[in-house]
């Protein structure tokens, strides 16, 4: 990933605060531009001006200050929160934080961690509409065609037709050739006599 | 006393029950018979010749997931194998069978959507099916030998934990589709079929965790204690 990615970490001692900014540095998978916010008072000025994607705190030294309100305060809707847990937490007050980060997690696990939260859009297609060629890949595959028959058929390379497939799984959910026949009839997709042989075939009558 | 986890061999079963319904589950695959009356855990499993640490390690992992450090020392194989072994029966033979038959009810066979369903679910039961053959033909045989003192080949418990698949994920799929393409109204008989099938998939990743969690690590410790013995 070569986006820059803009994390405050806002911890009051200094030890544990250099630790996690040396970690985050290392990381191979996260280039990672970084905020450092000694004291929590401080946290809602800073807030206001820095905009980071990520912030990172212990949601004791928040205390009551509930984050919805913090996001709000300081125009930052969007900003992801981890709590930074040193010891085992209520649920309760993990509420609002979109994960967790333990000072006993391994570096990939931290990154891994910090990745997953900047790279979000991939589950935003979940909800985009099919594009008419996704459509017609769809058809093929519940016809039973092989991506090469189905390459050859649109005129478009097999390659594309795996990123066609890719994307099809990412927004409907469905990973199997079955589900995308379940798919394919509800959403009327095929006429029906391109299937019969094989949906009968495959439902052994 | 021996304590494996929360509940320890000198509770009562009623108890236990009483207060996980989904115990039932296990001793059904344990092989233990209800009208055991007063009797405690320990007691109702010597009855029926099940070995007890066993009984608890299972019951614990799946109630609380507590899989304490030494349970691999307490827990019998043989008695872990025989329960695997009961489990695989089970969603074999009642489970999904009986899944199948709801599914064919309520969802019938009379046109390409249903038959396109009922495909789909067909193809999912031979995949348990396949998945749960190896463990049966390749696995189980193999943990039999090193039972019996015997390595064979070049088999390790490594290689199976490396590509048990998570058995229950198709389910899953399967149950989205239904909720979010199948047009029906909200009828009692496919709330009835979801029911069966969000159950289903809970106890198929327990399973999953039980082979996982406590057979792989068990089966592992056995191999070394092989080797060392050479």
């Amino acid at each position: 990933m070569s986006v820059t990615v803009k994390i405050t970490v806002a911890e009051p001692s200094v030890i544990i605060r250099s630790g996690i900014i040396a970690v985050i540095g290392n990381a191979e998978n996260l280039k990672a531009e970084i905020y450092e916010v000694s004291e929590i008072d401080q946290l809602k000025t800073v807030l206001s001006w820095q905009h980071p994607d990520i912030l990172l705190v212990n949601p004791a030294s928040l205390g009551l200050y509930p984050l919805q309100q913090l996001k709000k305060d300081t125009g930052n809707s969007e900003m992801k929160c981890v709590a930074l847990q040193f010891a085992f937490a209520d649920h309760a007050v993990l509420k609002g934080y979109d994960d967790t980060i333990s000072v006993y997690d391994s570096t990939e696990t931290v990154n891994d961690k910090l990745a997953k939260l900047v790279s979000e859009p991939e589950r935003d297609r979940r909800h985009e509409s099919l594009s008419g060629r996704e459509k017609e890949v769809i058809a093929c595959v519940v016809q039973g065609m092989t991506n090469k028959q189905i390459a050859d058929k649109l005129f478009i390379s097999t390659h594309t037709v795996i990123t066609h497939r890719r994307n099809i799984s990412a927004k409907l959910g469905i990973h199997s050739p079955a589900g995308l026949t379940i798919y394919a009839i509800v959403n009327k997709l095929v006429e029906l006599d391109d299937i019969k042989d094989s949906v009968e075939e495959l439902s052994g009558e | 006393m021996q304590r494996i986890g929360r509940y320890t061999k000198n509770d009562l079963m009623s108890d236990l029950v009483s207060d996980n319904y989904r115990v039932l589950l296990l001793m059904s695959r344990f092989g233990i018979g209800l009208g055991f009356g007063d009797s405690t855990i320990d007691e109702v499993c010597r009855a029926n010749g099940v070995d007890t640490p066993t009984f608890i390690a299972v019951t614990n992992m799946l109630l609380y997931d507590e899989i304490p450090a030494d349970v691999y020392d307490k827990i019998s194989m043989e008695a872990l194998v025989t329960y695997l072994h009961n489990s695989h029966d089970y969603f074999l033979g009642f489970r999904l069978p009986a899944i199948r038959e709801k599914l064919v009810e309520t969802v019938g066979m009379h046109d390409d959507l249903s038959r396109a369903i009922m495909k789909y679910f067909d193809d999912y039961t031979e995949g348990v099916h396949t998945h749960m053959a190896y463990e049966e033909e390749v696995v189980f045989p193999y943990v039999r030998a090193l039972l019996e003192g015997r390595r064979s080949g070049n088999y390790s418990i490594g290689i199976f934990s490396r590509h048990h698949d998570q058995v229950e994920t198709l389910l899953t799929e399967f149950k989205n589709i239904l909720i979010k393409y199948y047009p029906s109204a909200s009828t009692n008989e496919i709330n009835n079929v979801l029911f069966d099938i969000f159950n289903c998939e809970n106890d198929l990743a327990s399973h999953n965790a039980v082979e996982d969690l406590l057979f792989v690590p068990a089966v592992g410790r056995l191999e070394k204690k092989l080797e060392e013995e050479g």
